[in-house]
C-alpha cells in the first residue's frame, strides 16, 4: 500500500504545482497590474512606482518563483481592494464555507446512501422510482434557482428559516439543502447500482446459504462492498460542493470564499481571486488523495499493491 | 426414512415470452451420509433444484412439490426465518465459483466464524479453533495464519478448500456441491474430489453432488440421478447406472465418454444430436423424443416411471427392453 | 418428429429476436422506454420552439413599454392575454423573452458539447489506443483538469475576457471535456485490441484512417450519451454565469439573466424567476431523460438502473 500512496501523493503535488502554475498565469493575463492597483486617478509616475515597490517590473519566472515562496509559506499577497493580506481575507471566510461544505455533504450522505440501499433492496417499488425521481430532478436544478425558491417557499412565505447570514446555525439550513442537492444524485445512483451489483453476487449468495440474518447479509456483506466507490465519490463531491459555494454563497449572503471570489471577481482584485481558485483546487487535490488512501484501506484488495 | 425427500418440485420463472418450467415435477430421495450425483447438461435444472432445496431462488421464481421433506422437516412449510435457521447449520452449501464465493472484504476467519456463531452458541476462540481445526482438515497449512488473510491472497483451489471448511463448519447433515470442481483445472479438480469424498465418509455428512461430468460421477457416486429437461429421467446406483442404462439419454451420455482400452484410437467421439427443447411453456410426452434414436408414436404420452432393478427406475417406455444386461438393445441407427 | 418440440435452443424463446439496426430498433427502444419517449418529445418541442421563434414569439423580445411594466401572467387576476406570461420590469413580453432564450441555451449547450467532445474525444482516443507514456501525459492533463473549480474558473476568465454569448460557449467548450476523455479512453481500450482493428493494422492502414475509420464509429454510441449529458451540463453552467452577471450580457433574454434581473422582484412576484427557472428545470430534465435513456438503449445489458 506505501508504494501506492507515495504515487499518488507525488502525483498529487504536481497537480498542485502545476494549478497554481495556472492561477499565477491568471494574474499576468488580467491586464497591467500596477495600473489595476493604482487605480484609474493614478499618474503615470505612480504607476512606475507601484510596478517598482510591487516588483511588477522583474522577469514573470522571477516574479513567479517569488509568489510560489509567498504560497508556501501561506502568503498569497496583498489585495487591491482591501488592501489587506489575502490570507487574512481567506482565513476569515474559510470556516463559513468549510461549515458549509460539510453540511451539504452530511445531508447528501444522509439522503443518498439510505435511500439508494432501499431503493436497491426495494427494486421497482415506490421507495425506488422515489429514488430516481430525486436523482433526475436534482441533476437538472439549477441549484441557484433552487436556493432562490428554498428562500421563497421557507424564509418568507413559512419564515421557518433566515435567508440569508451566517451569524446563526439557521442560516446554514438552507443552503447546505441546496448545496447537498446538487451532490446526492450522483451519490446515490452510484449506492443502488453498487448495491444491486452487490447484491447480485456470488457472495451475498455465500452469505445466505450460510443462513446468516437479513441484516447481516445486507450490512455485512452487501453494503462494505457497494459503499467503498461511494466514499471516494463523497470526497470528490465535498471538493466540488466547495467550488460550487461561489454560486450558494452569493444566493444567500454568506460570508465565505465563494461570495469572497465573487465579490473579487467583479472588483477585480486577482490576488483574491488567485488565492481562492488555488485554494479550493488543493481542497480537491486533498480530498482526491484521500480518497484514494482510504479507498485503499477499505479495499483489502488495493492494500496488498 | 430417508434424509431428503423430494416428490413433484416444480421452479417455474416467469419470463418474457411466458414461464419457463426450470424444473418439472422431480422426485428423488437422499439417504443418510450418501454421496448422490445429480448429473445432466447446464440448463436441464440441476442448479435449480438445488437453489430450491436450500431456499434460495430469487423471489419471483415459484416453487412447489408434493413434499420436500428434510430429516421429517416439510421444509415448503417453514418461514423464512425458520429456513435460515437451517440454512449453514444443517444443510451447506459449495458453489462453483470459488473466485467470486468469498467477500473479498473480510478475512477467511471471519467468514469461517460467521455461521457457527449465528447457529450454535459458541464463544469467538471456540468458533476460531473449529475453524483451523476444518482449514487443517481440508489440507491448508499454516491454519491460524490463513485465518488473517482475505480471499485474493488465496488461489482458486485453496478458496474451494475454505469453501469446504466453511460448508462443515457446523456439522450439517447434508451438504449440496454445485459442480464444485468445474472451475478448477484438473489437478486440483481431482484433489477436491478425493477430498470432499473423504470428508463425507468420515463426517457421515449426505452430499448432493451437481455435475455434468460421469467421469466425476463414476468416482465419487454411490448413487445418481440423471437430469434431462427439467426432469429426472433416470435414478440408479453408479454400478447399475454405468453398467446397464435405463434410458437412452443416459446411454447417449455414457458413449460421450471415450473409455480407455474400449474406444478404439482416432474414433470421433460421440455427441448426442439435435438440441435441448425450450422449456417455456408446456411440454408433452417424452421430452427427450426429438433426439432419441429409439423414439415411436407412443413416445408422445409421459413416459412411466419404470422398476428396472433394485432402486434403478427410469422414465422411458422402453425403460425394461434397455436395462436388461442380457440384451442391451443397440440402436440401429444413430442419425 | 412432432412439431410440438421443434428443434430450438431453450431460451431461445424467451427473447424476442432482437433484428434490425439503427433507426427501427432506435424507434422500437423509443416507444418501450418512457422517460426516453418524454424526454425525446420536450426536446423535439424545445428545438422547435427555437427555430420557430420569430413565427412563435407574440412579440419583439426586446420591445421596451415602460408603460406597461411587470404585468403578471395570465393565471393571475391581473393578468391579460396580450401577454400570457407578463412582462418583466421594462415591460418587455416574457413569453417572447422565454422563446427566444431557448435559442441561447440550446446554441451554448449545442457548441459547448461540440467544442468538448472533439477535445475530450481525441485526448481520449489517443491515451486509450497509445497507452503508455501518451496515456500518463493524458491523464495527468485530465487530473489537473479536474482540480480546477469550473465555475469559478469560468467566471474569472469570463470577466477577465468580457462576458458575451462567444465568450460563455468558448469557455465552457475549453471547460467540459473531462467526460468524453474519460468516456473516449475506456472505449477505445476495449475496441483497441478487436479483431477489425488489429486487421485494419496489419493492412498497413495509416493512423488517421484506423482511428476515425475503425475507433471512432465503435465508440460514437458512448460518445453520443455523453455529449446529450454535457449539452444539459453547459446549459445549466452558462445560467449561472449569466446569474451572477459574469455570462450573456443584457439585453439577451438567457434563462440566467432573466432569473437574476427577476431577482429582486422575487419576494412580491415570485413568477418572474419561476417562469425561466422552471424552462431551465424542464429543458435540463428533458435532455438528462434522453441522455440516461440512451445509455439504458446502448448498454448491451438493456436498462442499467
Amino acid at each position: 500500500m506505501w508504494p501506492f500512496i507515495f504515487k499518488r501523493t507525488l502525483v498529487a503535488l504536481c497537480v498542485a504545482l502545476t494549478i497554481s502554475v495556472l492561477s499565477f498565469g491568471l494574474l499576468q493575463l488580467s491586464g497591467d497590474l500596477a495600473a489595476a492597483i493604482g487605480g484609474p486617478e493614478a499618474t503615470a509616475e505612480q504607476v512606475e512606482r507601484i510596478r517598482i515597490e510591487y516588483g511588477l517590473d522583474r522577469p514573470v519566472v522571477e516574479q513567479f518563483v517569488t509568489w510560489l515562496w509567498g504560497v508556501m509559506q501561506l502568503d498569497f499577497g496583498r489585495s487591491y481592494y482591501y488592501q489587506s493580506s489575502v490570507m487574512d481575507l481567506v482565513v476569515e471566510r474559510l470556516p463559513v464555507t468549510m461549515t458549509l461544505g460539510l453540511l451539504s455533504l452530511a445531508i447528501a450522505i444522509g439522503v443518498s446512501i439510505p435511500l439508494g440501499v432501499a431503493a436497491a433492496l426495494m427494486r421497482g417499488s415506490w421507495v425506488d422510482r422515489l429514488a430516481m425521481a430525486i436523482a433526475v430532478t436534482g441533476q437538472a436544478m439549477p441549484n441557484f434557482w433552487f436556493g432562490l425558491t428554498l428562500i421563497i417557499l421557507f424564509a418568507v412565505n413559512l419564515q421557518w428559516l433566515p435567508a440569508a447570514g451566517s451569524e446563526s446555525w439557521q442560516g446554514f439550513v438552507l443552503p447546505a439543502i441546496a448545496l447537498g442537492y446538487y451532490a446526492t444524485p450522483a451519490m446515490m445512483r452510484l449506492t443502488r447500482s453498487g448495491m444491486l451489483e452487490v447484491l447480485a453476487s456470488d457472495y451475498v449468495r455465500t452469505a445466505r446459504a450460510k443462513g446468516l440474518r437479513t441484516g447481516s447479509v445486507v450490512f455485512k456483506h452487501a453494503l462494505r462492498n457497494a459503499v467503498i466507490p461511494v466514499v471516494a465519490l463523497a470526497a470528490v463531491e465535498l471538493g466540488f460542493m466547495l467550488g460550487g459555494s461561489v454560486v450558494i454563497e452569493t444566493v444567500f449572503s454568506l460570508r465565505g470564499l465563494g461570495q469572497l471570489a465573487w465579490q473579487s471577481i467583479s472588483r477585480n482584485d486577482y490576488p483574491v481571486v488567485q488565492a481562492v481558485v488555488l485554494i479550493i483546487a488543493l481542497f480537491y487535490i486533498v480530498l482526491t488523495l484521500l480518497a484514494d488512501i482510504l479507498n485503499a484501506v477499505l479495499d483489502p484488495r488495493l492494500r496488498a499493491r | 426414512m430417508p434424509l431428503l425427500t423430494v416428490e413433484e418440485l416444480h421452479v417455474d420463472l416467469p419470463v418474457d415470452a411466458g414461464t419457463l418450467h426450470a424444473v418439472r415435477g422431480i422426485d428423488f430421495h437422499v439417504e443418510r451420509g450418501e454421496m448422490l450425483c445429480l448429473v445432466g447438461e447446464s440448463g436441464c435444472g440441476k442448479s435449480m433444484t438445488s437453489m430450491a432445496l436450500m431456499g434460495l431462488l430469487p423471489r419471483r421464481a415459484r416453487v412447489s412439490a408434493a413434499s420436500l421433506r428434510f430429516d421429517g422437516i416439510e421444509l415448503l412449510d417453514l418461514t423464512e426465518r425458520a429456513r435460515s435457521d437451517l440454512r449453514g447449520a444443517r444443510m451447506a452449501m459449495i458453489f462453483q465459483e470459488p473466485m467470486t464465493a468469498l467477500n473479498p472484504a473480510y478475512t477467511l476467519g471471519n467468514q469461517l466464524c460467521e455461521a457457527l456463531l449465528r447457529h450454535r452458541r459458541v464463544s469467538r476462540r471456540e468458533a476460531r479453533e473449529r475453524a483451523i481445526y476444518l482449514l487443517e482438515r481440508v489440507g491448508i497449512s499454516a491454519a491460524a495464519e490463513r485465518m488473517a488473510q482475505y480471499p485474493h491472497q488465496l488461489s482458486g483451489g485453496l478458496r474451494q478448500r475454505v469453501m469446504i471448511a466453511m460448508a462443515l463448519m457446523c456439522e450439517p447433515d447434508l451438504i449440496i456441491a454445485d459442480e464444485p470442481t468445474t472451475a478448477l483445472d484438473v489437478t486440483i479438480q481431482a484433489q477436491i474430489l478425493r477430498l470432499l469424498r473423504d470428508l463425507q465418509r468420515e463426517f457421515g455428512t449426505a452430499v448432493i453432488f451437481i455435475t455434468h461430468d460421469l467421469g466425476v460421477v463414476a468416482r465419487i457416486a454411490d448413487r445418481v440421478a440423471v437430469m434431462y429437461a427439467g426432469e429426472v429421467i433416470e435414478t440408479a446406483s453408479a454400478e447399475a447406472l454405468f453398467a446397464a442404462p435405463g434410458h437412452p439419454y443416459t446411454q447417449g451420455l455414457l458413449n460421450c465418454i471415450p473409455a480407455p482400452g474400449k474406444t478404439p484410437p482416432g474414433s470421433r467421439l460421440q455427441a448426442i444430436p439435435g438440441v435441448v427443447p425450450s422449456l417455456v411453456g408446456e411440454l408433452e410426452g417424452c421430452a427427450f423424443r426429438n433426439r432419441c434414436p429409439l423414439a415411436e408414436a407412443i413416445c408422445e404420452t409421459p413416459p412411466p416411471a419404470t422398476h428396472v432393478g433394485a432402486g434403478h427406475v427410469a422414465r422411458c417406455h422402453f425403460a425394461a427392453r434397455l436395462a436388461d444386461p442380457a440384451r442391451p438393445p443397440q440402436p440401429e441407427v444413430m442419425p | 418428429m412432432n412439431d410440438s418440440l421443434a428443434t430450438t435452443p431453450a431460451g431461445a424463446a424467451t427473447r424476442p429476436a432482437i433484428g434490425g439496426g439503427g433507426w427501427p430498433r432506435f424507434r422500437r427502444a423509443l416507444l418501450a422506454h418512457r422517460g426516453l419517449a418524454l424526454g425525446a418529445v420536450i426536446v423535439t418541442l424545445l428545438v422547435l420552439a427555437a427555430v420557430l421563434a420569430p413565427w412563435l414569439a407574440p412579440h419583439d423580445p426586446y420591445l421596451q413599454n415602460t408603460a406597461n411594466r411587470m404585468v403578471p401572467p395570465v393565471w393571475h387576476e391581473a393578468g391579460n392575454w396580450e401577454h400570457p406570461l407578463g412582462t418583466d420590469r421594462l415591460g418587455r413580453d416574457y413569453l417572447s423573452r422565454l422563446i427566444y432564450g431557448t435559442r441561447i441555451s440550446l446554441f451554448i449547450g449545442l457548441v459547448a458539447a461540440l467544442i468538448s467532445g472533439v477535445i475530450g474525444s481525441t485526448l481520449g482516443v489517443l491515451a486509450g489506443y497509445f497507452g503508455g507514456r501518451v496515456d500518463a501525459v493524458i491523464s495527468y492533463l485530465l487530473t489537473t483538469r479536474l482540480a480546477m473549480p469550473v465555475v469559478l474558473v469560468a467566471l474569472a476568465m469570463a470577466s477577465l475576457i468580457g462576458g458575451s454569448l462567444i465568450t460563455v460557449t468558448l469557455l465552457l467548450g475549453l471547460l467540459l471535456w473531462d467526460r468524453f476523455a474519460v468516456v473516449a479512453r475506456s472505449a477505445t481500450l476495449q475496441v483497441r485490441d478487436a479483431e477489425y482493428v488489429q486487421a485494419a493494422r496489419a493492412l498497413g492502414c495509416p493512423l488517421h484512417h484506423i482511428l476515425l475509420r475503425e475507433v471512432l464509429p465503435n465508440i460514437a454510441a458512448a460518445l453520443i450519451v455523453v455529449a446529450t449529458l454535457e449539452v444539459a451540463n453547459a446549459i445549466l453552467l452558462e445560467a449561472t454565469l449569466s446569474f451572477l452577471g459574469m455570462g450573456v450580457q443584457p439585453p439577451l433574454p438567457s434563462w440566467g439573466l432573466m432569473i437574476a434581473e427577476g431577482k429582486s422582484y422575487m419576494f412580491f412576484q415570485p413568477w418572474v424567476i419561476a417562469i425561466p427557472g422552471s424552462a431551465l428545470f424542464m429543458l435540463v430534465l428533458a435532455i438528462n431523460l434522453l441522455g440516461d435513456g440512451l445509455r439504458d438503449i446502448s448498454a448491451p445489458g438493456g436498462r442499467n438502473e
